[in-house]
């Protein structure tokens, strides 16, 4: 290497500032998505024509087109948007970071919302009716009964999604996030060694997928700890 | 309040630029898939292989290709290439260096990582009962796998193969990093100069979401035609209704390939 040893750890802990940055918008967009795909998903169970309609409008839209375009839609034009949406005098900066996250908590919601109407089709109709019979109200049958069998159904969908928003979350860096990507393309660039940094980069990503597998099984085991009892 | 400003005449203006950008977003689809299909099978036969030295490189590759973003991969191909000597000094630098082969590359890379896990998943779910009734019907084991095993996974992997290509569409926006001119790049472009937040993204993402429909029906026609025989048979049995619970399983089995994935 043709660099110096404290060029090189300057680099290394610039790459570690953008590698945080990389983990709080992924974090915070899983989340936003999880929430709001599963409100969104439980809202358009409802036989709703418009309910229907907005929905499948906007699941169609968001399964047709990269994700990237949806981060600079919303970059370039997300301050007019608010704009248009809360008066002509509000002025809001959208910054990367703000377009990065609503960007995937866009996409990623409809994606949740999916895996929850899959889920509740997989759900044996009995177990609404059996709530129904024995007059549970409709929200403690939904947390007590439907939701934590949903959780069960669409966990595997669920790591999925966690597993893709990890990899779409440094797109947000062609926005001009200063996050682990851009950081590693600056170094790559300034010291010449792409192999070093692009690597190094690559394999948060990697070992970041690899930690999900004890966590994913982890959660399998909880959530299907009423059913292990009946396979023994 | 004004709903979303489109310029219907710069629409209409950039439209020729847009093509010509989801011509090079196409082509490098078709490209990659075409790519992909070929080195696949190889791939995940050294996967599936009981020999070692076969197996550990297959299954490093396929974690590393698959766990990294494409975005990365771009870079690394695209700017470490001009770093490896051997290949900016070699006969066929004209294809290294330039930047439509990078994103191929890379693309290629990523591609091939996910499909031999969707190839291996429906290979796996071919039922075992197939294989040894025709091991003991003294059908020899390549007829068994060309005849008998990969029809079957075939329609078996569709989903989860159309899955992985529309995914894959929508991830080639990103090659407009390694400077290849396709659909977003122009978007980009149109946007540079204009200054116009909405129309050349909502343009583009028009085409981008008639391109992934297109995908997508195509698939449609496939599966009928791969499952032809099922549909009679289904058409007979179960009326109406049925339909949902078909789906619900077919959607049970695209995750049953994917949870296999991780």
């Amino acid at each position: 290497m043709n660099i110096s040893t404290a060029d090189f750890w300057g680099y290394v802990g610039q790459m570690l500032d953008g590698a945080v940055v990389t983990i709080q918008l992924f974090m915070s967009g899983f989340t936003l998505a999880l929430v709001f795909g599963v409100a969104i998903g439980i809202i358009t169970l409802s036989r709703n024509i418009v309910i229907q309609a907005v929905w499948r409008v906007y699941a169609s839209i968001i399964m047709g087109v990269p994700s990237l375009l949806i981060i600079f839609l919303l970059y370039y034009g997300g301050s007019a948007m608010l704009r248009g949406l809360f008066g002509n005098n509000l002025y809001v900066d959208v910054t990367p970071f703000g377009a990065g996250l609503a960007a995937l908590t866009i996409v990623y919601a409809a994606y949740v919302a999916e895996l929850v109407h899959g889920a509740v089709r997989n759900l044996p109709r009995g177990q609404f009716e059996a709530c129904a019979a024995l007059a549970i109200r409709p929200v403690s049958a939904w947390r007590h009964v439907i939701m934590p069998q949903l959780a069960r159904l669409a966990l595997p969908g669920l790591v999925n999604i966690w597993l893709i928003v990890l990899k779409d979350t440094p797109l947000v860096s062609l926005a001009g996030l200063n996050d682990l990507v851009a950081n590693a393309k600056i170094a790559a660039g300034a010291t010449k060694e792409p192999f070093v940094f692009f690597i190094a980069a690559s394999l948060f990503f990697v070992v970041a997928s690899a930690l999900t597998m004890p966590l994913s099984n982890w959660l399998e085991r909880r959530f299907a700890r009423g059913l292990q009892r009946v396979k023994a | 309040m004004n709903a979303l400003p489109i310029d219907p005449a710069l629409a209409w203006e950039s439209l020729p630029a847009m093509l010509r950008g989801l011509m090079t977003t196409v082509v490098v689809t078709v490209i990659v898939l075409a790519l992909g299909l070929m080195l696949c099978v190889p791939v995940t036969l050294a996967r599936m292989s009981r020999n070692p030295l076969l197996a550990w490189p297959a299954a490093v590759f396929v974690v590393f290709f698959r766990g990294a973003p494409l975005l990365i991969l771009l870079y690394l191909v695209y700017y470490g290439f001009g770093q490896i000597e051997v290949l900016r000094d070699g006969p066929l630098w004209f294809i290294f260096g330039s930047a439509f082969a990078c994103a191929v590359i890379g693309l290629t890379l990523n591609h091939v990582a996910f499909m031999v896990d969707v190839v291996r998943g429906s290979l796996e779910a071919v039922p075992a009962g197939l294989t040894e009734a025709s091991a003991a019907l003294g059908i020899p084991p390549r007829d068994t796998f060309r005849q008998i095993q990969l029809p079957l996974a075939m329609r078996y992997g569709l989903k989860a193969y159309q899955n992985e290509v529309v995914m894959f569409t929508k991830g080639t926006a990103v090659i407009s990093v390694v400077t290849v001119i396709d659909l977003t790049a122009v978007a980009n472009e149109v946007f540079e100069l204009t200054y116009d937040p909405f129309t050349p993204m909502l343009t583009a993402g028009a085409l981008y979401w008639c391109l992934v429909n297109l995908i997508r029906l195509g698939f449609r026609k496939l599966e009928a035609y791969l499952s032809r025989h099922h549909i009679a048979v289904e058409k007979q049995r179960q009326p109406a209704s049925a339909g949902f619970t078909a789906l619900a399983a077919r959607w049970k089995l695209a995750l049953s390939q994917k949870e296999q994935v991780l």
